[in-house]
This record gives C-alpha cells, structure tokens and sequence, in this order.
C-alpha cells in the first residue's frame, strides 16, 4: 500500500497559491506529490478549484454611460478650484482674513455687550455724576433751606448782575 | 528592505515605461486631456465593479470611482513611472475603500436566513437550504439565486479578503501586484487569500454541485 502523504498546515495554506501558479517551483513539486498521493487533498484542491469557478456567478458591474464625460468634467472644474487654492499667498489670505472677520465678530460682540448692560444695569456713579453741580452747592441750599426764601431774594434783585461802570 | 541602486531604478523605471497606460498617464503630465480621458474609459468600468461589490450602490460606487480619478488627475504634475499604472490605481483605490468603510462602519453580514428582498429584489434565501444550519440545498438553484448565494458568500468575507479576492478574480493580479496595491508582502497576500477562498469554499460547498448543474 502507498504511503499516504498528509496535508500539514502549511500545505493547506500553500493549496491556494498552487492553484494560482504564485508557488516557487520548489514548494509546487511538493504539492504535486502530496496530490499524488492523497485523494483528500486531491477533494480539497478541487473543491477550492470549484469556489474560484463559481465566483464567475457574481454578477459584473459597469459605469454608467455618462460617467466618462461627467468625470472630465469633474476633473476640470477641481482642478481650477485645486489651483488657486493650493499656492502660498491663497492660504496666507485665508489666514489673516479670518484673523480680521474674528476680530471684527469679537469688537461688535463686546461693544454690543457692553451697551446692552448699561441700558439694563444702572451705574449708580452715573447718578452721581449728573446731580454734581448740584452736590457740590449742597451745603448752600442747606443753609437757605426753602425755594420761596430764594424766590424772595431773586425779587430784590439780589441775584442781578451789578451795573457796568463806563 | 535593501535599497535599489540609482541604476537599478533607472532600469525598473524603464521597464514600466514598456507599459501603454504609463506612456498615456506620461502624455497627461504633460496636459493631454484626452490621453487621461482614455485611461478612464479603460478603467471606469473595472472600478466601478471592484467598487460595486465593496460597497452598497451604483452611486456610491461611481463616486468612488471618480474620485480615484480625480486624485490621479491631480498627482499627474508629479507623476513618476515607479510601478505598473494598474498597480498605482488600485492601490488609491483600495485607501479610498478603507476610508469608505470606516466612515460608514462595517457592512452588516448578509444571514441568509429569513432576510428581506436585497437590492436584487429577489428572496431565494427563504427557499434555500442554508448552509449555517446543515442542511443541504433541497433543488437546483437557476443561475439568478446562485449569483444571490455567491454575493452574499462574498459579502461574509472580511473587507480585506474582499479586496484581494476581487482584485485577483477580477483584475488577475499577482499576489506581488495585490500586495503592492494593498501595501502587503505577498507571502500576506498568499494568507490572505488562502484564508478568504477557504471560507468561501466552506461557505459555497453545498451549492457546488447545483452551480455546476444549473451551468
């Protein structure tokens, strides 16, 4: 009886690249003497032979027609945008212009925010500032006390201007 | 990795000037549109199929697709013959898979049991015998509910095994050429693949018999 030759890991993993003609001559020999000589790997080449032949059952996928002309097309038009976009000073414009749109966004956005919170948030020294004539004759009008006292005084003519001397 | 000499790159550069894509990408550097309009009228179709059964929708595929294009569109200025055309393209293509996918997280893995109408608006799953439960298929499968099986076998892969099983059904690539396109070594491509149509097999073997029949 033939010596059976067995299939080790290796050999199965060879059967593959045997079939596709990707094996050295040296490692192909081998497996033609371990098909000789062993009807299981001969049922396992074939039944891989077989897979490969089935897979012609895949259905082949074309382009649509208008696929060459759309991509020319395509190819064109990215490739005007490509150029300008891809040279130094374009980068360097986009670079500062974002700088100044920031800026711009930021000095509104306080300035904006800043009138908003005085309408609505009273500053009281604000309050003072407007009454500061009037602080500061304060004491004055403590002394006087009433409106009409100084009503009265204005009547006798107090408050007029002295008569210029020619 | 040992790097070339200048003269070892000179004569590989050489070599892939032997290729007629990387004489037409050459003729774009130097602005002719049309000899780019050509290489998209040799590959528009094969992205758009690569990316197809990558992803879900004729859009989304062409979107893809274009956009490959356009990086390419946009290297040409700096274009150098390092590699075979194909290999560059796919290459872009396999990172513009992988972002895809992470941006829309993983495909959710088609059950083939008790799902509703897919895009191919047909239900042969609910009349199939399901491999995951054992049972084998109980009549011949017509050639549409056979290509819904091998979809959604395909569709159980990983996203890598995917790709490598695509690019090497569909665009015969060289474990070399798959791994450069999928930045591998190809002793990875060799695993890769052994992985992914062994899952296949294990997947697709009740229906080997009846996809041979309904031929």
């Amino acid at each position: 009886m033939d010596k059976i030759t067995r299939l080790n890991t290796d050999h199965r993993a060879d059967l593959v690249a045997y079939l596709d003609g990707e094996l050295p001559d040296g490692q192909a020999r081998a497996i033609d003497q371990i098909l000789a000589g062993n009807q299981v790997a001969r049922h396992e080449v074939e039944a891989l032979a077989r897979t490969w032949e089935l897979l012609d059952a895949l259905p082949v996928f074309k382009a649509s027609k208008e696929f060459d002309t759309r991509t020319m097309t395509a190819l064109k038009l990215g490739d005007v945008k490509y150029e300008m976009t891809s040279h130094p000073w374009f980068r360097y414009i986009k670079r500062g212009t974002n700088m100044v749109v920031w800026m711009l966004v930021l000095g509104i956005s306080g300035y904006l925010g800043f009138r908003l919170t005085s309408t609505w948030i009273p500053n009281p020294q604000e309050q003072i500032l407007q009454d500061l004539d009037l602080l500061q004759t304060f004491d004055s009008y403590q002394e006087i006390q009433t409106v009409d006292f100084l009503i009265r005084l204005k009547q006798i003519g107090l408050f007029d201007s002295p008569p210029q001397k020619d | 990795m040992p790097t070339k000499t200048p003269s070892e790159q000179s004569a590989e550069q050489s070599g892939f000037l032997r290729d007629p894509e990387v004489q037409l990408m050459l003729r774009a550097k130097e602005g002719d549109d049309e000899a780019f309009g050509q290489l998209v009228n040799v590959y528009q179709d094969r992205l758009a199929n690569i990316f197809r059964h990558l992803v879900a929708g004729q859009e989304a595929a062409e979107d893809l697709a274009q956009e490959v294009f356009l990086r390419i569109y946009r290297a040409r200025n700096g274009y150098q013959p390092n590699a075979r055309f194909s290999t560059w393209l796919f290459r872009i293509a396999n990172n513009l898979a992988s972002n895809a996918r992470r941006s829309k997280g993983r495909r959710k893995e088609v059950n083939l049991v008790g799902t509703a109408s897919g895009p191919m608006g047909v239900r042969p799953q609910e009349q199939l015998a399901i491999a995951k439960s054992g049972l084998m298929p109980t009549r011949q499968l017509d050639q549409r509910e056979l290509q819904v099986v091998v979809q959604n076998a395909i569709e159980q892969l990983s996203d890598r095994q995917r790709m490598a099983v695509l690019l090497n059904k569909y665009e015969e690539m060289s474990y070399e050429d798959i791994g450069q396109a999928m930045e591998m070594s190809p002793s990875a491509v060799k695993s890769l693949l052994s992985r992914a149509r062994e899952n296949l097999r294990q997947i697709l073997e009740p229906y080997m018999q009846l996809g041979r029949d309904s031929k």
